[in-house]
């Protein structure tokens, strides 16, 4: 009798337990086969692993490949929506998929917890959404905190800027209003437009030497970084400074010489030192066994978690309440404090992050060492550089 | 002036790595009959190759260069053989169709295995500088360069001094009459089919050192390479190398003449097929 009222008793506490529990589907939409959607993911499994051990909460996610392009995301987003059935998605890495997912979002109505999608495009394509989570900053922070960076180097000496941009969506646009911004701080500005892949520099870095840019600004893919690397070498440009803004840089370029002094802007690297940044850089490389320079891995990370505690404020799987608890978090993270607040054209009603996350870094030694503002950098910018 | 010189010499330094690939593609071509639009990746094969040995054995690109270009040829040959050979027959859409296919094919099976991420290797001489008066290049380029015009020498030396060169250009000529003097076809075209890719693999290798290696990375050189072969005449494997300077030069030159030439690099090479063509039909109407 003892024992069946013993047995009796742990069925009714785990029920109890059952019961106190909420439980959310998540769909989850990232280019799994890129580094900064592999790291994204590894993030916010390791989010919604500790949101899970807190037993208040269970997160179940739903992974798909949005495949990096549109023709593959728009597909994966309506299975998530018609055969998941999920009310939630974290996704939105890159700008062109996420605007592209704008018309099918509001179709399906989920709440949108988006990862990255910097462009204003996307800002604008979302504007009458309100299950709409813009957690990345848009690209008018980015522009602020890499003017705030341009600032220190005309301070420090620097006056003309050579700008290469690529000429598709990414690189073009606002190129004019970047362009008159660096005027107005006094620079000297020559830009001049490329084909992103091509792997051909010379030509336009030969022009350019009659300018005589301290520094050499590029805004383009991956794929460009280590030919304007080497060929602003071989066509003896001789720039103070190299400094790329490429969505993501390539493997291996740390450990290329050629790397060495190129600068570019990240919002996270492991160095950082604040107490969530250094507890998210402990629990990953004990899920993961290394650690990642991909600030996408922290973001995922930071997304997992407030919805873990959206959702425990809201007691509820429904999308609605738990939007309403998630407009009210607040929260430290490895990027610094995370509160929402209306994107600052308006626009879009809950916007994560902002400028101040950003940091600006330097290839030093085989690893990204961050050099500005002062209060993160581990060590000075190396100005000039050698190139 | 040092502007003009610097502007040709970057254009004559380019147009070796485009005379590498476009050769392989000439060679498909003038010798196979067939239009491959997988030859850029065969390239990017090679530049698989050789940042796949950098990371996993240390070796050197430069040291494996002769690896890629066997492993090439064999991938070229099982293509011919398994692929290839059966459509020799059938209309060229379908061989455009299947070269397509496979161009699709290898591109995705690169993105499963190694991801979309572009990868470099590193070596100590990708930023070297030869310097000569007022006028400076990389030497990689230059390698480049040499080493496309020493291959093209070998494969003319090939074609042109030797027995087996003798049945390539019978059979590029003739598809039936050599078979009648006991030449054999089939094992023409499969060598044929593997040089090109090896060729390829060859301009990969160099690709991953210039460039990245990423499984897009040979995309972009299959359409200079067409535009090449097509200026030269299609098959015509001894107007490759003018043809490819031809056409570097004339991006060296938009690129620093033209204002905001950069971004009608890629526009320069439609030009070339547009006006070639054109040229072309007007001449033989």
């Amino acid at each position: 009798m003892k024992k069946v009222l013993v047995v009796l008793l742990a069925v009714l506490g785990l029920a109890g337990l059952a019961l106190a529990q909420t439980t959310v589907r998540v769909g989850v939409l990232l280019p799994i086969s890129t580094v900064a959607g592999k790291a994204a993911l590894n993030g916010v499994q390791l989010g919604v692993d500790q949101v899970n051990a807190g037993g208040k909460v269970k997160i179940e996610l739903v992974v798909v490949d949005d495949g990096n392009a549109p023709a593959a995301a728009v597909p994966a987003l309506t299975k998530l929506m018609t055969v998941d059935r999920v009310d939630i998605v974290i996704g939105g890495l890159a700008s062109g998929v996420t605007f592209a997912l704008s018309g099918p979002v509001k179709q399906y109505n989920p709440l949108f917890l988006c990862i990255g999608a910097a462009s204003s495009v996307v800002e604008q394509a979302f504007s009458d959404y309100g299950r709409f989570f813009h957690y990345h900053p848009w690209d008018y922070h980015n522009v602020a905190a890499a003017l705030s960076f341009f600032k220190s180097l005309y301070d420090g000496g620097a006056r003309r800027v050579a700008i290469l941009y690529e000429d598709g969506p990414f690189g073009s646009a606002g190129i004019q209003t970047y362009r008159q911004q660096l005027q107005n701080q006094g620079y000297t500005v020559q830009a001049e437009p490329f084909k992103s892949g091509s792997g051909s520099f010379t030509a336009i870095l030969t022009r350019l030497k009659s300018f005589r840019p301290d520094i050499l600004y590029w805004i383009g893919y991956d794929v460009d970084a280590l030919p304007i690397a080497a060929q602003t070498r071989q066509v003896g440009l001789e720039p103070k400074l190299i400094y790329g803004a490429p969505p993501a840089w390539p493997l291996g370029f740390e450990k290329n010489n050629l790397s060495n002094d190129v600068a570019g802007m990240t919002a996270w690297l492991p160095s950082v030192a604040n107490n969530e940044s250094r507890r998210f850089v402990t629990l990953y490389r004990r899920k993961y066994n290394e650690i990642t320079d991909e600030y996408m891995a922290p973001m995922g990370y930071v997304i997992a978690l407030s919805l873990g505690k959206a959702v425990e404020a809201a007691n509820s799987a429904d999308k609605d309440r738990i939007a309403a608890e998630l407009a009210k978090v607040q929260m430290d993270t490895p990027f610094g404090p995370l509160s929402f607040k209306p994107s600052d054209t308006g626009k879009t009603r809950f916007q994560g992050f902002n400028q101040s996350i950003w940091l600006q870094f330097q290839y030093l030694e085989g690893s990204r060492r961050p050099v500005f503002p002062a209060n993160r950098a581990a060590r000075p910018l190396r100005y000039p550089g050698n190139y | 002036m040092d502007l003009l010189l610097q502007t040709l010499i970057n254009g004559i330094l380019a147009a070796g790595i485009y005379a590498l690939v476009a050769s392989g593609l000439a060679l498909a071509v003038g010798v196979v009959g067939i239009v491959n639009f997988a030859h850029g990746e065969f390239s990017m094969i090679g530049a698989f190759v050789s940042y796949l040995l950098f990371v996993g054995a240390g070796i050197d690109p430069l040291i494996s260069l002769g690896l890629a270009a066997l492993v090439l040829f064999v991938v070229g040959a099982i293509t011919y053989y398994g692929l290839i050979r059966p459509v020799l027959a059938a209309p060229e859409l379908n061989q455009m169709l299947l070269t397509f296919g496979i161009s699709v094919a290898l591109q995705n099976i690169a993105l499963l295995l190694f991801g979309a991420d572009t990868r470099v290797v590193s070596t100590s001489y990708q930023g070297a500088t030869i310097t000569l008066g007022g006028i400076s290049f990389g030497a990689p380029p230059f390698a480049a360069f040499v080493l496309s015009v020493g291959l093209l020498g070998a494969l003319y030396w090939f074609l042109g001094k030797t027995r087996l060169g003798f049945a390539v250009r019978a059979v590029a000529q003739n598809r039936l009459a050599p078979g009648l003097l006991g030449i054999e076809t089939q094992q023409i075209y499969l060598l044929a089919f593997g040089l090109s890719a090896a060729l390829a693999g060859i301009a990969g290798v160099m690709l991953s050192v210039m460039l990245y290696a990423s499984p897009t990375v040979g995309f972009a050189y299959t359409l200079k390479a067409f535009a090449i072969i097509v200026m030269a005449g299609l098959g015509n494997l001894r107007g490759v190398v003018p043809a490819a300077i031809t056409l570097a030069l004339a991006e060296a030159f938009v690129s620093t003449y033209v204002p905001g030439g950069g971004g009608w690099v890629e526009a320069v090479f439609f030009l070339v097929i547009f006006v070639a063509l054109t040229w072309r039909s007007w001449r033989l109407s």
